[in-house]
């Protein structure tokens, strides 16, 4: 490639037409699916939903996470392996869930070319793509599109679509997302592969990381600054551990590493690679309970009213499930003291400490049982 | 938070050669870094994290008996399993107390020993990048010295800063005369735990004598310390709060009289307080509240109040007076 940034006045690139709109056909453009090269065409038979987003609207975000699980949800258990398998060379980001897994291939388009020939610079852009290759539907900004937007968009012409409204139905499409990492650049006229370049080498470049969260193996792709707390929430779409300070003051954040209560807000995902992380989502499993029973600290917390507004409650409920395997006495001044990193606004405590001595003295019983 | 490079390290002398850097911070337990990283106060560029190499070697995570009697802690050990040993819990008292009494069970189990000592003081206008501070922007000022200063130090301060030492744990290892284990560019070396700390005099933003590259490797618990200690701490609160006074001793005492002393004082000073006057003022004395009081007032003879700390004085002369009774009973 010759070096873009010698060619003076020249700009980079040819001027860029305008993005296509509903009624114009797709551009099409070669993407690696399967593990073999192929082009956007040839999945005609099926519409496509195509996001262009930047580094700053990552896919593997909460919303767009919520956004994936809600239009699956409203699939066929089949469609999800109807999703394109990107090559193994992309980044792939998947995410399981208890009832679901979100599989989320990415393309780089590395040189910008994709991006340029859907007239996208600068924002995040969405098309929805009918199963004829013509575009129906786009958004573009800042602000990610609602996924019932996306969906009506895809009924609309479902059912304008006479001839193939028999042989296929809304519920029947490859939900893909490409994205053009780093490569939708806010001037245009700088090179996108010397852009992505010097990115995936700045410091404190997003790489991938793998978190055993709840037993589970979770790729997420994260910068060193993402703290667990954020990658667990923002990133793997686990809201069940709480961000209340975020600087270790309040406990909300709690989740158990390797098996002892740790602070999420207070250390950085990366730092956790090779260890067992249990949120309050793994609890009950993690205590061998299955099906929909819950873990007796939980019950307890139920039993004893722990709780009054219930933000603080899965810190509370992480941190004392593993107090009571610390050698802490019997007193119930014990208890406080060892469950003081965890605040309580409404002022539960009576409740939480009862919890707590009910389960420590049935495990005790249990122990004596034996 | 700002942007930075992590760099996990599996071997020591890579650490020491990668912190020697500019811009470059250790990162074990994280309670104190990612915080104030959070806070902008530090804005490393290269974080080097050292808990592989903890997993690694298991000698920089144990805590182990010396031949000679003397108890090693591993500087990446966790505070509650230090606190939790059983030979810290029998031999050292003071130091597994200074540990239960610090901040939170999730915290004591991140935090590590070596990190503990290190970390940064509580001082709100360190803590707020919008005030002036000399230990975080020398030069610029001492927002304390003028305003709320409440919780600040009466022991050691100069006119640039009167910041607290926020560490329980470096209390108590002040009186026993630990020794620090560092590794640095230029091999190992032993650091006094008393002289691992300095005052700030003109410049705040020196807190120890590490010098860049340096790792804390291990910390030694001498043998042969008075046999009955204790750590006595006050606060606003019951739990989870840091010292408005406290007071790590250790007595021996026969036959009425006290043969051996050791004090040092926390939530007071700049550093921890180490304090021989007071430790002069109790041997060969009668074990009475008497030399106890002698004691209190030797030790905080020399101390500076300013606006809204002068209760410290009275409320640390208190808090020796009690715990030298304590452990002498």
């Amino acid at each position: 490639m010759h070096d873009l940034r010698t060619a003076g006045a020249t700009p980079p690139f040819p001027a860029a037409p305008p993005p296509p709109t509903a009624g114009d056909p797709a551009p099409d453009f070669e993407l690696v699916a399967n593990g073999t090269a192929t082009r956007l065409s040839s999945l005609r038979g099926s519409p496509v939903v195509l996001v262009l987003h930047n580094p700053e609207w990552d896919p593997a975000r909460r919303e767009q996470i919520d956004a994936f699980n809600r239009l699956l949800a409203s699939l066929p258990a089949a469609a999800e392996q109807r999703l394109i398998t990107v090559g193994a060379a992309h980044p792939w980001l998947e995410l399981e869930f208890d009832t679901s897994r979100v599989a989320l291939p990415v393309i780089r388009d590395d040189d910008g070319s994709i991006a340029q020939a859907y007239g996208v610079h600068d924002t995040p852009a969405v098309f929805v793509i009918d199963e004829r290759g013509i575009v129906r539907w786009t958004h573009m900004g800042r602000t990610p599109p609602r996924e019932g937007d996306i969906i009506a968009a895809l009924t609309s012409f479902a059912a304008r679509d006479e001839p193939r409204s028999s042989s296929w139905n809304r519920r029947e499409f490859i939900a893909t997302v490409l994205g053009v990492a780093a490569s939708l650049t806010i001037s245009p006229r700088l090179a996108v592969a010397e852009r992505i370049a010097a990115a995936s080498t700045a410091p404190g470049a997003a790489r991938a990381v793998t978190l055993n969260v709840n037993g589970r193996q979770l790729r997420l792709t994260l910068e060193p600054r993402v703290s667990l707390l954020d990658a667990l929430r923002e990133y793997a779409g686990l809201t069940g551990t709480k961000k209340g300070c975020d600087h270790g003051q309040c406990g909300a954040c709690t989740v158990h590493v390797d098996g002892r209560r740790t602070l999420s807000c207070l250390t950085f995902a990366m730092m956790h690679e090779g260890q067992q992380i249990t949120t309050i989502e793994g609890l009950a499993a993690s205590a061998g309970t299955s099906g929909n029973t819950l873990h007796p600290m939980q019950q307890a917390f139920i039993k004893h009213d722990g709780f009054q507004c219930g933000y603080c409650t899965p810190g509370q409920i992480m941190s004392a499930s593993a107090m009571i395997h610390e050698p802490w006495g019997a007193a119930d001044s014990d208890v406080r003291e060892a469950m003081s990193g965890n605040i309580c606004r409404c002022g539960a405590y009576p409740g939480i400490v009862a919890a707590i001595q009910e389960v420590r003295a049935n495990a005790a019983d249990g122990e004596h049982g034996q | 938070m700002i942007s930075f490079d992590y760099v996990p390290v599996d071997d020591l002398r890579a650490a020491s050669a990668a912190g020697a850097h500019a811009h470059t911070r250790f990162i074990a337990g994280g309670t104190t870094l990612v915080d104030l990283m959070r806070l902008g106060v530090e804005r490393p560029t290269t974080v080097i994290d050292l808990n592989v190499l903890a997993r690694k070697d298991a000698s920089l995570t144990a805590v182990s008996d010396l031949p000679d009697g003397r108890l090693r802690l591993g500087a990446l050990a966790h505070m509650s399993d230090v606190a939790w040993d059983r030979r810290v819990r029998d031999r050292y008292a003071l130091v597994s107390e200074a540990l239960l009494l610090a901040a939170s069970g999730q915290v004591r189990n991140m935090a590590t020993i070596g990190g503990n000592v290190l970390q940064r003081t509580r001082c709100p206008y360190f803590r707020d990048v919008t005030q002036a501070c000399n230990k975080r922007v020398p030069g610029s000022g001492c927002g304390a010295i003028a305003g709320r200063n409440r919780e600040q130090a009466i022991l050691g301060t100069s006119e640039q800063c009167i910041a607290t030492h926020p560490s329980d744990l470096a209390v108590a290892l002040a009186a026993l005369d630990a020794h620090v284990h560092v590794r640095g560019t230029s091999g190992e070396r032993v650091i006094p735990f008393t002289r691992l700390h300095v005052v700030p005099d003109a410049h705040p933003d020196r807190e120890t004598v590490l010098r860049p590259g340096d790792v804390i490797t291990a910390i030694d618990l001498p043998s042969g310390i008075p046999a009955r200690s204790t750590y006595l701490k006050v606060r606003d609160r019951a739990s989870f709060a840091f010292a408005l006074a406290s007071a790590a001793v250790a007595l021996d005492v026969s036959g009425g009289t006290i043969r051996a002393a050791r004090v040092a004082l926390g939530g007071v000073g700049t550093k921890p307080w180490r304090s021989p006057e007071a430790e002069r003022a109790l041997v060969g004395k009668a074990a009475n509240d008497a030399a106890f009081h002698a004691a209190a007032e030797a030790a905080l003879a020399e101390a500076r109040p300013h606006r809204d700390n002068a209760f410290k004085v009275e409320l640390a002369k208190r808090t020796l007076v009690r715990a030298l009774t304590e452990v002498s009973a």
